[in-house]
C-alpha cells in the first residue's frame, strides 16, 4: 500500500509539458528589479543606493528582524534605484533596481567545510534561505526550533500540476540535492531524514535512492500520486501517520519539512557559498510555445522570461506558483522572487472558467478536503455575513490547498470564502 | 513585452483549474440513468406511461419558468434540475393515472417544494417525494390503482393497446402490487411473491419502480461516474434488510420481496441520493439511510400503507440539517479544546 493522507484529488498533471526538458541557464536582461519582500516576515531593508556597483551575491536588503531574510544582487552592475513596482502578488513594494553589466561577476560567501550545527544555521540566515517550494518562511527560523525534533522531512512529492523544477533536480543533481539534505539533518541535529517523493516521479525516487546510497538515515519513500500530498500535515500523515494537531506547527510532533529546492538552496550557500539570488522556475501551460525548467535570476520580470520561451496561443490567465495555489497575475511586469515555483501562461481550455452558480450541496468539496472541513458551510454562511457560525466550520484550518473548489460543479469560489472568514476572523477577533 | 502589457488577464483567487464537471453535466448524468427505468416502464406499462412522465418534466420545466418571470430571475431551467425533478416524480406515478394528476404534481413539486424555498439546493424536502404524498392525499384512488404489466405473450393486449390501451380503460387488468401480499403475509411469516418477476419488473407498481434491473443498472453507472455516493443506497438497503429480519416473523422471507416491491430500490438510489435533501456530512449519511430504511419497514409493517419508502425519505429530509449539526466534522488532527490551545498561536485566534 502506497502511503498517503485521506481525501484529496487527483487533478490533470500536466507535467509532461516540462518534465523532459533539462534544466536551463537564464541569463537576465538589461534591468533586473530585485523585490525587498521575497519572504514570509518584515520585508528587507534596503542596504544599497543608486550608483553603487554590486556584484551578483552582493547583499542588497538586510533582514529587518528575526523573521525576515537578507536580499541580494543577482547580477553585477550599478543600483540605478529604488522604484515602488508591483510584485506577483499585486502589491506595490520597494524594488532595487540594478542596471546589468552582463559581466556576471560573483561575490561568494566563504565555503564551509565541515561546518558544525550553528555555522549551518548562521550561514543559511546570513545567505537568506527560505522555503523555495513556494511558502518562502525563512529557513533558519524553522532549523532554530525550539521543540525538540525527530526527524527532518524533505518533501520531494510536487503535487501541484505542470511544476517540475523539483523533479529535474532530483534527476539532474540529486548528489548535490542529497549534500544539501545531509547539511539540513546536520543543522537540526537529527539522525533520520525522510525524503517523500510521488510515485509519478519513479526515475527521480532511483536517482535519490542511489545518490544517498551508503549515507545512514536518508530514507527514500515513495508516495501516493495525489493532490495536495505536499502540504506540511499531509506528508506528515503520509509518512509517519502522525497528525499535526489543529493550529499547530510540524515542531508540535517533532517533525520540520523542508522542501527539495532549499535543500539545494542550502547545498550552494554551504558548498559553494552562493547566497539565494537564483532559483528553479517552471515556465509552462499551453499557451508557452517551448516549456522549459530555467535556473533563472531573482529580479527579471516575467515578461523576460515569457519573452525568451514565446508564446504559441492566445492565454487568458497568468499565473505565478502552480495552477491550484499560486497567484494570477494581472500583468507580466512582476519580477522572480524566491518564492517563484513557475510561471503559467493557461489558456481558455486549460482554466475551464465558467461563472459560478448556487450550491446544490453535493457535498464533493467536504469529501475531498484533506483538512475534513466543510467548505460549502463556510462558504453559505460567510456570505451571509454570519461569521461567528462560519468560524464553527473551522476556517481557520483551511490550508486552501483548492481541492473544493477544484471538484465543485457549481463552480464556487470556495477557497476565497474560506480566505474572506479568515481574515474577517482575524480583523473582528471573533 | 509591451504586447504582453497590454493583454488583459484574468485575475481571481486560486484555483486556476478545475475539473470538467458542472451542475448540468450532473442532471444530465442523472436524466440518462433514469431513462433506463423510464425505457423499462414504457416496455412493462405501455406509451401511457411515456405522456405521464413528459407532462411531469414539462409541468416543472414550465412552474420554474413561470416562477422565475414572476419574480423576474434569471430562468434556471438550463440546470436541468427540473427535468430531473419531472422524471423522479412522474416514474413514481402509477401508469394509469388521469392527465391531471402529473400535472398538478409537477407544480407542486416545482414551486411549492423547490422554488418558494430558494430553488436547487435549498430545498429542505425531495420536491418528488412531496409532491407524490400531497398527489396520494389529494387522489388516493388513482394513485393507488395499479395496473398488471402488458401481458406480450399472452396477446391479450394487443400491439394497439400498447399505443393507445390508455384510451380504452378495460384493457388493463387492475392488481394489488406485491407488496399487498407482503403486508398481509407479515403474520404468517410465508411470503407468495414471484421474486423474478419482481426482479424483472413483471408486477403491478409506479412506471419507475417495478423494474429491478434497470434501477441497478441506472444505480451502477451513477456510482460509475461518481454521480452519487454508493454509502446512501447501499446502507439503505442493507437497512431494509436488517430491519426486515427484525419486525418480520421468518425475517428471511422478507428480505427481497421488501427490497424489490415498492419504491425501496428506486428511492434509494433516485431520492435518499438528492444532493439538496441529504445530509452533507459522511456520519450523517449513514444515520440518514439507516432512519430511512428503519421508517419505511415501520410503515410497511405497522403502518396503514403497503408502501411507505416516499412517507420515510420526506421524514428523514426534515431532520437533515438537524443531522448534520449533530455530525459536523471536527478539522484533520484536531484535539480536545484545552490541549489545542497549547497547539500553536492559530488555534487562540
Amino acid at each position: 500500500m502506497k502511503l498517503t493522507f485521506k481525501h484529496g484529488i487527483h487533478p490533470k498533471e500536466r507535467k509532461e509539458l516540462a518534465a523532459d526538458s533539462p534544466i536551463e541557464v537564464m541569463p537576465a536582461g538589461a534591468k533586473v528589479y530585485i523585490p525587498l519582500i521575497q519572504h514570509i516576515g518584515a520585508p528587507a531593508e534596503a542596504c544599497v543606493a543608486a550608483g553603487d556597483r554590486v556584484k551578483a551575491g552582493t547583499i542588497v536588503g538586510k533582514a529587518a528582524s528575526y523573521v525576515s531574510a537578507n536580499v541580494f544582487s543577482s547580477v553585477s552592475g550599478t543600483v540605478s534605484g529604488i522604484v515602488r513596482r508591483t510584485n506577483a502578488a499585486g502589491r506595490k513594494i520597494p524594488h532595487v533596481v540594478i542596471d546589468n553589466d552582463g559581466e556576471y561577476e560573483e561575490e561568494t560567501l566563504p565555503p564551509l567545510v565541515d561546518p558544525t550545527k550553528e555555522e549551518i544555521i548562521a550561514r543559511c540566515k546570513e545567505a537568506g534561505i527560505v522555503g523555495m517550494g513556494g511558502a518562502t518562511f525563512p529557513t533558519h527560523v524553522k532549523l532554530e526550533s525550539k521543540t525538540p525534533i525527530k526527524a527532518l522531512i524533505i518533501n520531494g512529492s510536487e503535487c501541484e500540476p505542470y511544476i517540475t523544477t523539483d523533479y529535474r533536480l532530483m534527476l539532474e543533481r540529486p548528489e548535490n540535492v542529497v549534500s544539501g539534505i545531509i547539511l539540513l539533518a546536520k543543522a537540526l541535529g537529527v539522525d533520520t531524514v525522510l525524503v517523500g517523493i510521488e510515485g509519478n516521479k519513479k526515475d527521480a525516487i532511483d536517482r535519490m535512492i542511489y545518490a544517498s546510497d551508503g549515507i545512514e538515515g536518508i530514507l527514500i519513500h515513495e508516495l501516493k500520486t495525489k493532490y495536495p500530498q505536499g502540504g506540511e500535515k499531509q506528508l506528515i500523515y503520509a509518512l509517519t501517520k502522525e497528525k499535526v494537531p489543529n493550529g499547530g506547527l510540524p515542531s508540535d510532533v517533532g517533525y520540520i519539512v523542508l522542501n527539495i529546492s532549499t535543500a539545494y538552496a542550502v547545498y550552494e550557500a554551504c558548498v559553494l557559498g552562493r547566497p539565494c539570488y537564483a532559483r528553479f522556475m517552471t515556465v509552462s501551460g499551453e499557451a508557452i510555445a517551448r516549456p522549459a525548467n530555467l535556473y533563472v535570476r531573482t529580479g527579471v520580470p516575467f515578461s523576460e522570461v515569457v519573452d525568451r520561451l514565446g508564446v504559441k496561443e492566445e492565454y487568458v490567465k497568468a499565473v505565478s506558483g502552480g495552477p491550484m495555489m499560486g497567484i494570477s497575475l494581472s500583468d507580466l511586469t512582476p519580477s522572480v522572487s524566491k518564492g517563484s515555483s513557475a510561471l503559467l501562461l493557461l489558456t481558455e481550455r486549460e482554466i475551464r472558467a465558467v461563472r459560478p452558480t448556487t450550491c446544490i450541496n453535493c457535498a464533493r468539496c467536504a469529501s475531498v478536503c484533506p483538512m475534513n472541513l466543510m467548505p460549502m458551510m463556510t462558504d453559505a454562511l460567510i456570505l451571509q455575513d454570519k461569521i461567528k457560525e462560519a468560524k464553527e466550520y473551522y476556517p481557520m484550518s483551511c490550508i486552501e490547498c483548492g481541492c473544493c473548489a477544484y471538484v465543485c460543479p457549481a463552480k464556487r469560489p470556495l477557497v476565497q470564502s474560506q480566505r474572506l472568514a479568515k481574515k474577517l476572523i482575524r480583523e473582528l477577533k471573533i | 513585452m509591451q504586447e504582453n502589457s497590454t493583454r488583459k488577464l484574468l485575475v481571481s483567487s486560486s484555483p486556476h483549474v478545475g475539473s470538467g464537471l458542472t451542475t448540468e453535466k450532473i442532471m444530465l448524468h442523472v436524466i440518462i440513468a433514469l431513462s433506463f427505468t423510464l425505457v423499462a416502464g414504457v416496455v412493462i406499462f405501455g406509451v401511457y406511461s411515456l405522456l405521464t412522465v413528459a407532462l411531469c418534466v414539462a409541468s416543472c420545466v414550465c412552474g420554474e419558468t413561470l416562477f422565475n418571470l414572476i419574480r423576474k430571475r434569471p430562468n434556471t431551467v438550463k440546470d436541468l434540475s427540473a427535468v430531473v425533478t419531472g422524471m423522479i416524480l412522474g416514474l413514481n406515478l402509477p401508469p394509469t393515472v388521469p392527465f391531471y394528476v402529473p400535472i398538478v404534481g409537477g407544480f407542486v413539486a416545482i414551486m411549492l417544494v423547490k422554488m418558494l424555498f430558494g430553488g436547487l439546493g435549498r430545498n429542505f424536502a425531495n420536491p418528488a417525494a412531496t409532491a407524490r404524498v400531497f398527489l396520494l392525499l389529494s387522489w388516493g384512488t388513482q394513485m393507488m390503482e395499479y395496473i398488471r404489466p402488458i401481458d406480450y405473450a399472452s396477446g391479450a393486449l394487443t400491439v394497439k393497446d400498447f399505443f393507445v390501451g390508455f384510451v380504452d380503460n378495460a384493457a388493463y387488468v387492475t392488481s394489488a402490487t406485491p407488496l399487498a401480499e407482503v403486508k398481509s403475509a407479515a403474520g404468517t411469516g410465508a411470503v407468495d411473491v414471484d421474486l423474478l418477476d419482481m426482479f424483472l419488473g413483471n408486477i403491478p407498481g409506479t412506471i419507475g419502480e417495478v423494474c429491478a434491473i434497470a434501477i441497478i443498472a441506472a444505480a451502477i453507472y451513477l456510482i460509475a461516474f461518481k454521480i452519487i455516493d454508493w454509502k446512501i443506497p447501499l446502507t439503505y438497503f442493507a437497512g431494509i434488510a436488517l430491519f426486515s429480519l427484525i419486525f418480520y416473523k421468518n425475517g428471511w422471507n422478507f428480505i427481497l420481496p421488501n427490497l424489490l416491491g415498492g419504491g425501496v430500490l428506486f428511492a434509494g438510489v433516485f431520492m435518499l441520493t438528492d444532493y439538496a435533501t441529504s445530509p452533507n456530512t459522511r456520519v450523517g449519511t449513514i444515520i440518514f439511510a439507516v432512519g430511512a430504511a428503519l421508517l419505511t419497514i415501520l410503515i410497511r409493517r405497522y403502518g396503514g400503507m403497503n408502501e411507505g419508502a416516499s412517507f420515510a425519505i420526506l421524514l428523514m429530509n426534515l431532520l437533515v440539517p438537524l443531522i448534520d449539526k449533530a455530525c459536523k466534522p471536527h478539522p484533520f488532527g484536531y484535539r480536545k479544546p484545552p490541549k489545542a490551545k497549547k497547539g500553536g498561536k492559530e488555534a487562540a485566534v
